[in-house]
């Protein structure tokens, strides 16, 4: 029996998952672990063990030590304070900033706001596949090089990048690395203390976890401004009170996102999804087939205008480009970026699955697509070459 | 994307798509195109004794676009061939649910009417000639 509603966005956001909820709602309420986690009483010294324990869950997830992590908001907000943050409180040693036209808006706004600042951004290349070449980044990087910011897993095209192969080109040069790792959790092994990362950017809520929350992953010794002030919690870095229910949720789910056990399952929902879909003449897949996350999936339907398809499927959750970006009518920067024409990025859908997903909603979904391109491909009978290049 | 239930209804269940026999009687046709809007249109109307019999359309275009070209065929037939030059999508788009950044889009259903219409004028003169 296929619900009514099926959810294929989980690249957008993931339910949070029930095991997550259960730690969640221990820290709330009269009974719970609800006490202020920097109060030296000892309710609040039960919450602060609470945090901590979270602290290491997302901690041994990612590969790191926990004293190098710290909690924010959510992936946006640490990629502002890695890039904002780093920039200003390594000024002395340059103001250039290197990154892709692939990233995401969090990262390229806030590149865009540096660069009024003065900063001097390079925007490096990518393949038709959207792969950075890690030798790009070392011809890139000059004597004033602070930092680089790549993304680990593209959000649009579930690519992935040779994180630790960039990593050892900054290392080399004595350059600061960022990841924005908001995609990585779960679906593929994080590893940012071997593959020589300094900075990296979290988000719960992509994880099963829940929504407002996210962390930073700042190397020891790295130097970062603080963007707000106002106390000493999260060693200065990011001030405010922490929302102890969100983070013990954070870190359940980070426990739970094992990519050894949930990859494979992700890689064979989406594998069986583009089977089905490629049936279909003329789509095809954008980004490079192999060096990609197991839970996304950006196809293109030429001769199909994406919104039309997605009032098609009205009951199958999906994206028209990214989530953050689908009510906006500019086509994909990414998907643009890689070579598409603005009529063939309009033509295009993200698919992502999830821990949640069954065999028989990516069976139902290949279905009505396959009955729905060729009925908008009819409506559209005859009409110009454009419309499909 | 909130879409109105009548834009839903016709994009889902179009009913005038396609076009008719070659061979039929008193057809005329007539198209438009914006690629930076990312539409194409054709409507084909079959003219007779000066009033429109019927209305086909094709369409690429996103589903206001659909919608709006299904209303007009249906809207045409029945008319004087002089509808076709008055279709008046600035003053129906908010009916037909249709929000004003899309506008740009249904003009181009006027266009292709229009276009409808100049081919039906240009046959009539001939016979006139």
């Amino acid at each position: 029996m296929i619900k009514k509603e099926i959810y294929l966005d989980y690249a957008a956001t993931t339910p949070v998952d029930p095991a997550v909820i259960a730690v969640m709602i221990e820290c709330l309420g009269s009974s719970g672990d609800s006490a202020n986690p920097s109060s030296s009483h000892l309710p609040g010294r039960r919450a602060k063990a609470r945090v901590e324990v979270a602290r290491s869950q997302i901690a041994k997830r990612i590969g790191v030590s926990s004293d190098t992590v710290w909690f924010t908001s959510g992936a946006t907000e640490s990629d502002n304070m890695a890039l904002i943050g780093a920039m200003r409180a390594n000024a002395h040693r340059g103001r250039h900033l290197i990154t892709s036209v692939l990233e995401h808006k969090a990262i390229l706004d806030t590149a865009h706001a540096l660069e009024a600042e003065g900063t001097e951004v390079t925007y490096v290349n990518h393949d038709s596949d959207g792969i950075v070449d890690p030798d790009q980044i070392s011809e890139a990087i000059r004597d004033d090089t602070v930092l680089v910011s790549i993304m680990h897993v593209n959000n649009e095209t579930g690519v992935l990048q040779d994180i630790a192969a960039i990593g050892q080109r900054c290392h080399e040069c004595g350059v600061l690395f960022h990841v924005d790792a908001a995609q990585s959790t779960g679906k593929v092994a994080l590893k940012l203390e071997d593959w020589a990362v300094d900075l990296a950017s979290l988000t719960a809520h992509k994880t099963y976890g829940p929504m407002g929350i996210g962390a930073i992953y700042i190397s020891e010794g790295v130097s970062l401004d603080p963007m707000i002030h106002g106390g000493e919690q999260e060693g200065g870095f990011r001030p405010g009170t922490l929302a102890t229910h969100q983070i013990v949720g954070f870190g359940k789910a980070f426990e739970l996102a094992d990519p050894d056990s949930d990859g494979p399952l992700l890689a064979a929902r989406r594998d069986r999804l583009w089977t089905g879909l490629n049936a279909i003449e003329g789509v095809f897949l954008n980004g490079h087939p192999a060096q990609r996350s197991p839970h996304v999936l950006n196809v293109t339907f030429p001769g199909v205008e994406g919104s039309s398809l997605q009032l098609a499927l009205a009951n199958v959750a999906i994206s028209a480009g990214s989530a953050c970006n689908s009510d906006i009518p500019d086509p994909s920067h990414v998907l643009r970026g890689m070579g598409l024409s603005d009529v063939l990025a309009e033509s295009t859908l993200r698919f992502s699955v999830g821990r949640f997903t069954t065999e028989a909603e990516i069976d139902y979904v290949v279905g009505r697509i396959q009955d729905e391109v060729p009925r908008l491909r009819a409506l559209a009978s005859g009409a110009p070459a454009w419309t499909a290049s | 994307m909130d879409y109105s239930s009548e834009v839903e209804q016709r994009f889902l269940s179009p009913s005038r798509v396609g076009e008719f026999e070659k061979g039929t009687p008193g057809l005329v046709s007539g198209e438009a195109a914006d690629r930076t809007l990312n539409v194409w249109i054709r409507f084909q109307v079959q003219v007779l004794d000066g009033a429109i019999r019927a209305a086909r359309f094709s369409v690429y275009g996103c589903p206001y676009t659909v919608a709006a070209a299904d209303w007009a065929a249906e809207w045409l037939e029945g008319r004087s061939s002089t509808a076709l030059e008055e279709l008046g999508m600035l003053r129906r788009y908010k009916k037909l649910g249709v929000p004003v950044e899309k506008l740009g889009k249904l003009l181009l259903i006027e266009d292709a009417a229009a276009a409808c219409w100049r081919e039906l004028d240009g046959l009539e003169r001939q016979k006139r000639n």
